[in-house]
């Protein structure tokens, strides 16, 4: 029998189908094997895909989303992922890229709320107990000193630096103006007797 | 130095507290009733151990160092939790609102208009709360700076929505200095 769960936000909808895995003892009402899913997005196309897409959408939407809340906002998904997410322009773009030879990649351009929308509907499907298909779930972890370099702009970044460099500087030029302090003339040296050789 | 490696840090940094604080204060930009939700909200969630009433949530809010008058406790790990939960919680409420603010769709004037008035309580809020000779709260205050860094706070708490919006802020919360 074939289940279909619908998560749904504003301007997002995502329905997952499937089949119970009744061999792993699962529930008949619980989706365990992915048959497919469709994501739509209000006024965009409608994307298809199975369970490695969906695996490959949630590999690079909820990272990203994570990183946003730090105020990086990094391009996700190398050339070799089915799903890629950058930031431009006034939001971000999702690109979509088939498997079947000589389509060329779907780019869906999506503003921040619609980027919200997709990160609700994909946690829903994290914590639905009715969907148990193996999907690996990346974890939120704090991001390094390394990978918030790049939340502050340039100018900021390099102020303490360059302050510094310059006070350096300043300081060097301002020794370098001080005239040197005249040393005492260098007088005869003392006549120092020398002790008498004892015999 | 060495970069600490993820999750060794059980307590929030003073910039984890100052923008939890920060995002707290937005959700009373946004709702009128928003000081009123958090305490109905912490009863609700059953955080009255952590915060019996509307002063010890105070007190607890009171760690960030860009208040006025700041307190030198640090929150522990529970007290910060229970924050974030509240948090969670009101942007979960008030998503129709984060979403619309946010939203390129909404006509440009009503969203200009939407943003002026956000912009406007936090302000006044800032102004009434917060320390002004602090950087943070003077680039929030600026005409060129501020802007975006409501669009930021905004932007934050709308990811921080729903489900799994808990563990996100809570993981960017305790982010390395920078």
């Amino acid at each position: 029998m074939k289940l279909s769960s619908r998560y749904e936000q504003t301007s997002c909808r995502l329905v997952l189908e499937g089949l119970p895995d009744l061999s792993a003892g699962q529930s008949a009402q619980t989706i365990g094997i992915l048959t497919g899913f469709t994501l739509a997005l209000a006024g965009k196309t409608e994307m298809e895909g199975q369970r490695d897409h969906l695996q490959a959408l949630i590999a690079v939407v909820l990272p990203y989303a994570r990183q946003l809340l730090s105020g990086v906002a990094r391009p996700l998904g190398d050339d070799e992922a089915a799903v890629a997410i950058r930031p431009q322009e006034g939001g971000h773009e999702l690109e979509l890229r088939s498997s079947q030879p000589n389509t060329p990649p779907l780019r869906l351009p999506l503003d921040d709320a619609e980027l919200a929308d997709l990160v609700r509907c994909l946690d829903r499907v994290q914590l639905d107990p009715g969907v148990a298909v193996p999907l690996t779930w990346p974890q939120p972890q704090p991001l390094r000193r390394a990978e918030l370099r790049h939340r502050l702009p340039l100018r900021r970044r390099l102020a303490a630096p360059l302050t510094g460099v310059a006070a350096l500087a300043v300081a060097a030029a301002l020794v370098a103006l001080v005239p040197p302090t005249p040393r005492p003339a260098a007088s005869e040296p003392a006549a120092v007797s020398k002790p008498a050789s004892g015999g | 130095m060495a970069d600490a490696p993820p999750h060794s840090q059980r307590t929030l940094s003073r910039r984890g507290l100052e923008r939890l604080d920060l995002l707290l204060l937005s959700a009373e930009a946004l709702d009128l009733n928003g000081g009123e939700a958090m305490v109905w909200l912490s009863e609700e969630m059953g955080l009255t151990d952590l915060f019996p009433n509307r002063v010890e949530l105070w007190k607890r809010r009171c760690s960030n160092p860009l208040r006025r008058t700041t307190r030198r406790e640090s929150l522990s790990e529970a007290e910060a939790d229970g924050l974030i939960r509240i948090l969670n919680a009101l942007a979960d409420r008030l998503y129709p609102m984060l979403r619309s603010l946010l939203s390129s769709a909404e006509p440009p004037q009503l969203s200009e208009q939407r943003w002026a008035l956000f912009r406007g309580r936090l302000h006044e809020l800032l102004r009434e709360r917060f320390n002004p000779r602090r950087g943070g709260v003077q680039r929030l205050l600026h005409q060129d700076e501020g802007p975006q860094l409501c669009r930021d706070l905004i932007q934050t708490m709308a990811l921080s929505a729903g489900p799994g919006g808990f563990e996100r802020l809570k993981a960017s919360l305790m982010d390395a200095a920078a």
